[in-house]
C-alpha cells in the first residue's frame, strides 16, 4: 500500500542530536517527494531542556505545523522521561521507540518535585502501545560514544522497522556530517541494523 | 527552510541594503541567515534595539530598504524611535522583524506586538508558514513604500522554528532598490504642529514637511480589502472563522468545513471582507494567536465575534493548537490527558559556566543581589535563590542603586550584570549611580558574548561581523573613564579570589565594579579539565553540591532502587566548583 504520510514526534533532551535526526530524515523524505513541515520546539533553558520536535510527511500540503493530540502514528524518544510525556499523544495503534536513558531533572534533583515513584520504563512497557525498548548501556561499543549518537542508531532502527534502503539512509548521513565523524556514524547506523533485527522487527 | 531562513531570503529578493538589529528569540537567527547567505546586504548588531532601529531609519532615509530584527521585549527599548518614525516620510521601504515569543517558549514575557500597530496605527503583517514569511517581508517592503509608513512583520515562535517548503527562484540576483522621495523627513510632532493655525500653511516650505499619515492609513484600510495576502474561503454556513498566523492552519484541520477568512495583514484589517463573511455565517468566530487585538478590533467596526469568551487568553492560554481548538468546536471529539507526576524540567546552567561561580559566593555570604537578563537569572530559580530581585534587560545596575539609596545604603544590595546587558542599556545605570554619588556595586559577567541567545558578538567580543581589534571596547577602560573607583578583573575559576573581591567590592564604601571574566563554556567550547567524582563512602547527601546548579551533579536513582549523588562524566568540564561545596571532601578529580 502507498505511503500517504504520516505523524512523527521525536522527543529528548538538548545535546542528544534531535535537530540532526530530524534533519536527516526530512532529507529521505524530500528525496521521495512528500511534502514536510517539521516543527523544532525547543523548551526554555540552556542544557537539559526538553526538546520536542513534530515531525509530518504527507502526499498532501501539511496543514498544522503541531500534531493534534490522538494523531500521532510514531514517538521516538531519546529520553525516558520525555517519553512518558508524550504518550498520550499516539494514536491507539501508535508505536513508541525509546531509550531508557535518563536525565534527571532539576526539579527531582534539587527536591522542589519527588519523582514517580514506579519505573519509566515499566510504566512505558504499560502503555498498552507496541513499544520498543533499547538500552545504550546494553549497547554500548567501543567504535563510537552511543551517548552522543542514539540519533544514528535511532534512524537505523526506524529505518530497518520502515523497511527503508540502508544504503540510501547511509548515503544521507554520510553528504550531512563533517567528514571526521562519519566512521563513526556508520558504525553507530551498522549497531542500529544490529538492534532493529534482534528484535524481529 | 524555517521562518527565519524564509524572512532573509525575503529580505534578498527585496533588494534590502541595511539589516541592524539586537538579538532575541525567536528571531535571532534572521539576521545569520542574512549574513552568511546574502553578503551583498550590509550586517550588524547593534548595541541595543532602539540603536538598531535608529539605524534602519537613517538608511531607510537615505532611499535603501532597510530593516532591523528583535523580539518583542526589545520592541519596548526602540519603542520611541518607532514612535518617531511612524507618520513621518519615508524614502526607502522600513520593516521591522519582530519575534513574538508565542507559547512563551523562550520564557519572555507574554507580549504582543500588534499592539504596537495600535499605537502608533501602522501595518502589522503576519504569516502563517515559510513560504509567507518569504513573500510577506517582500509584501512589507512594498506597503512601507508605497503608503509611507514604517511596517512590522510579526513573527512567532512557531513560525520562527518551523521548517516547510518555500518556493524560490534559484537564479534570482541581488537587486538593491533605491526610493528617495522626500528630501525631509520629521517626526510627525513637528509636521503637524506646524500645520495646525499656521497662517501661510500653504507655503511650499512647509508643505514639504507635511505628511497626512491618517490619510495614507485609510487609504490602506480600503485597499487592504483587494489585496491577495487576504483571503476569504467562503463554505459551509454554520461556522466562520477569522484567522492569522499558524492559527489559520490549525483550524483548517480541525475545521475542513468553516468559511474562513485569513488575513495576511492583522493591521489594519480588511472590513469589507469581515462583513461577507459575518453575513455569510451564523455563527463568527476570531481565533489568533497573542492577545485578543483583531477581536477588539472587530468589535469595534460593530460586528459581533466569539473569542476571548470562548478560549481565554493569558495566563491560561499558553498559544494555540488543534487541540483548544477541538475541544472547544468539535463537540465529541476524544479527550486525552497527560500522564500524571512526570516531573518538569526547570533549566539549569550549562556545567562550568561562570554564572554558577558568582552565585555560589553570593548565596555563600548571604549578599543580597539584583540579576539582569543573562543566563545567570537561573540563579533566581527556586533550586538557587542566589538572587532577589530580577527585571528588564540592562536593569539590574539602577535596581540595585535605587534599592540601596532607599535603605540609606546600610545593606549593600549589589547587581550583577552579563557584558551584552552592560552595553545594552546596563552602562546608563552605571553612569547614574556615580553621579548620583551612589556607593553599590556592580559585578559585570565577562564572557565576550550574548550566551544566552546564542552568543552573538558585543562591544567586547574579538569577533564579529564587522570586527576589528582595534575598535574592541574594554569594560574596565570604560568603567574607568565613567568615573568608577575602584574596578577589580578576576578569572571566574579562582574561586578564592573570586570570593575576595567580591567581598571586597561589598565592604568597601565607595563604587565599585567586578568584572568577572571567562568565556562562555558553550560558545567557546573551552577545552575540559580533569572531571570531579563523588565517593559515595564520603558522601551524607546533604545536597549542597547539586544546589550550586551545574547540570552535571544528578540524584539518580541506582538500578537497586538506591538514591545516589552523582556526577555525569560526559558533562562535567572539571570547573572544581563543586569541590568547594561539600563540606565532606567527597568531591575530587
Ligand atoms: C530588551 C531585550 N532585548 C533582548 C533580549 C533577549 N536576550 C535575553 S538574554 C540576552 C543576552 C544576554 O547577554 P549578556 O548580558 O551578555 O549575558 P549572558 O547571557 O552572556 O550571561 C538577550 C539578548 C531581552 N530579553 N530583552
Ligand atoms: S551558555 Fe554560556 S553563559 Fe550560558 S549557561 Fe551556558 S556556559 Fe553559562
Ligand atoms: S555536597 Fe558532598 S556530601 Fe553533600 S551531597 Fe554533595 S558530595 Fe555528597
Ligand atoms: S567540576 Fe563539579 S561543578 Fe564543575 S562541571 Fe564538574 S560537576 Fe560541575
Amino acid at each position: 500500500m502507498q505511503d500517504t504520510g504520516k505523524n512523527i514526534i521525536i522527543a529528548g533532551v538538548g545535546g542528544q542530536g534531535i535537530l540532526l535526526f530530524s534533519n536527516l530524515l526530512s532529507k529521505y523524505y524530500m528525496k521521495l517527494g512528500y511534502e514536510l513541515k517539521i516543527s523544532d520546539v525547543i523548551g526554555l533553558g540552556q542544557r537539559g531542556g526538553g526538546v520536542e520536535s513534530h515531525f509530518r510527511y504527507s502526499n498532501k500540503p501539511v496543514l498544522s505545523p503541531f500534531i493534534k493530540s490522538g494523531d500521532v502514528d510514531y514517538l521516538l524518544s531519546f529520553e525516558q522521561t520525555e517519553t512518558l510525556r508524550y504518550l498520550h499523544c499516539l494514536k491507539d495503534d501508535g508505536i513508541v521507540f525509546t531509550s531508557t536513558f535518563e536525565l534527571s531533572t532539576s526539579s527531582v534533583n534539587t527536591r522542589l518535585e519527588k519523582d514517580m515513584p514506579e519505573s519509566k520504563t515499566e510504566l512505558i512497557k504499560r502503555s498498552g502501545k507496541k513499544t520498543f525498548i533499547i538500552d545504550p548501556e546494553e549497547n554500548k561499543s567501543p567504535d563510537f560514544d552511543i551517548s552522543k549518537m542514539m540519533n544514528i542508531v535511532m534512524l537505523a532502527i526506524y529505518a530497518e522497522f520502515r523497511g527503508y534502503p540502508h544504503e540510501e539512509m547511509i548515503e544521507i548521513v554520510r553528504e550531512s556530517v563533517p567528514a571526521k565523524f562519519i566512521e563513526g556514524n556508520i558504525k553507530a547506523y551498522e549497531k542500529g541494523v544490529e538492534i532493529a533485527r534482534a528484535f524481529a522487527l | 527552510m524555517n521562518g527565519n531562513e524564509a524572512v532573509a531570503r525575503g529580505a534578498f529578493e527585496a533588494g534590502v541594503k541595511v539589516a541592524s538589529g539586537f538579538p532575541g528569540t525567536p528571531s535571532t537567527e534572521v539576521m545569520d541567515y542574512t549574513k552568511y547567505r546574502y553578503p551583498d546586504i550590509y550586517c550588524e548588531w547593534s548595541t541595543n534595539e532602539k540603536v538598531g532601529l535608529e539605524v534602519a531609519i537613517g538608511a531607510s532615509f537615505a532611499g535603501y530598504r532597510s530593516f532591523a530584527v528583535m523580539k518583542t521585549v526589545g520592541l519596548h527599548v526602540a519603542a520611541d524611535a518607532l514612535g518617531g518614525a511612524a507618520g513621518s516620510q519615508i524614502n526607502g521601504g522600513l520593516v521591522l522583524v519582530v519575534g513574538d515569543d508565542v507559547g512563551r517558549i523562550a520564557g519572555d514575557d507574554y507580549n504582543d506586538v500588534r499592539h504596537y500597530g495600535n499605537m502608533f496605527n501602522i501595518p502589522v503583517l503576519e504569516p502563517s508558514d515559510s513560504q509567507e514569511a518569504k513573500d510577506l517581508m517582500i509584501k512589507a517592503f512594498e506597503i512601507s513604500e508605497e503608503y509611507s509608513t514604517p511596517v512590522i512583520l510579526k513573527i512567532t515562535s512557531v513560525i520562527c522554528k518551523t521548517t516547510s517548503g518555500v518556493s524560490i527562484d534559484e537564479s534570482a540576483t541581488y537587486k538593491v532598490k533605491i526610493k528617495q522621495k522626500y528630501k525631509v523627513s520629521f517626526s510627525k510632532v513637528i509636521m503637524t504642529t506646524m500645520m495646525m493655525n499656521a497662517k501661510g500653511s500653504e507655503h511650499p516650505k512647509l508643505t514639504k514637511c507635511f505628511n497626512d499619515f491618517p490619510a495614507h492609513m485609510r487609504r490602506l484600510a480600503e485597499d487592504c480589502n483587494n489585496f491577495d495576502i487576504n483571503k476569504l474561503e467562503l463554505k459551509g454556513k454554520k461556522i466562520g472563522v477569522i484567522t492569522a498566523g499558524t492559527p489559520y492552519f490549525y483550524t483548517t484541520e480541525v475545521l475542513p468545513d468553516a468559511s474562513i477568512l485569513k488575513v495576511g495583514m492583522v493591521m489594519p484589517l480588511p472590513e469589507k471582507l469581515i462583513r461577507e463573511l459575518a453575513a455569510h455565517v451564523e455563527k463568527l468566530y476570531v481565533i489568533e494567536d497573542g492577545h485578543d487585538i483583531m477581536e477588539k478590533n472587530i468589535k469595534d467596526l460593530g460586528i459581533a465575534v466569539i473569542g476571548k469568551e470562548l478560549f481565554p487568553k493569558f495566563p491560561e492560554m499558553m498559544r494555540f493548537t488543534p487541540d483548544i481548538i477541538e475541544e472547544k468546536l468539535v463537540p465529541d471529539a476524544p479527550k486525552r490527558t497527560l500522564m500524571d507526576g512526570i516531573p518538569f524540567r526547570l533549566p539549569v546552567s550549562c556545567a562550568g559556566c561562570s554564572h554558577l561561580f558568582i552565585s555560589q559566593i553570593l548565596r555563600n555570604h548571604k549578599i543580597k543581589a539584583a540579576a539582569d537578563v543573562t543566563c545567570g537569572l537561573i540563579g533566581c530559580f527556586p533550586h538557587m535563590e542566589s538572587y532577589s530581585l530580577q527585571k528588564c534587560m540592562g536593569s539590574s545596575i539602577a535596581l540595585a542603586h535605587g534599592y540601596n539609596v532607599a535603605t540609606d545604603h546600610k545593606e549593600n544590595f549589589v547587581a550583577m550584570i552579563g557584558d551584552g546587558g552592560f552595553w545594552a542599556t546596563g552602562i546608563n545605570g552605571l553612569m547614574n549611580l556615580i553621579f548620583n554619588d551612589s556607593q553599590s556595586t556592580t559585578i559585570i559577567v565577562d564572557n565576550s558574548c550574548l550566551a544566552m541567545t546564542g552568543g552573538q558578538h558585543i562591544a567586547s567580543s574579538e569577533f564579529g561581523f564587522n570586527y576589528k581589534p582595534e575598535n574592541k571596547l574594554e569594560i574596565a577602560k570604560v568603567c574607568e573613564a565613567i568615573g568608577v573607583k575602584d574596578i577589580v578583573t578576576v578569572d571566574a575559576y579562582e574561586f578564592e579570589n573570586l570570593e575576595k573581591a567580591i567581598l571586597n567590592a561589598v565592604n568597601s564604601n565607595t563604587n565599585s565594579v567586578v568584572i568577572v571574566q571567562k568565556p562562555c563554556v558553550t560558545k567557546f567550547k573551552l577545552p575540559k579539565s580533569d572531571i570531579y567524582q563523588i565517593d559515595q563512602d564520603l558522601c551524607t547527601q546533604c545536597r549542597k553540591c547539586i544546589n550550586i546548579g551545574c547540570l552535571a551533579i544528578e540524584s539518580k536513582k541506582g538500578k537497586d532502587g538506591k538514591v545516589e549523588i552523582v556526577i555525569n562524566e560526559d558533562l562535567c568540564v572539571g570547573c572544581g566548583l563543586c569541590s568547594t561545596a561539600c563540606k565532606f571532601d567527597a568531591i575530587n578529580s
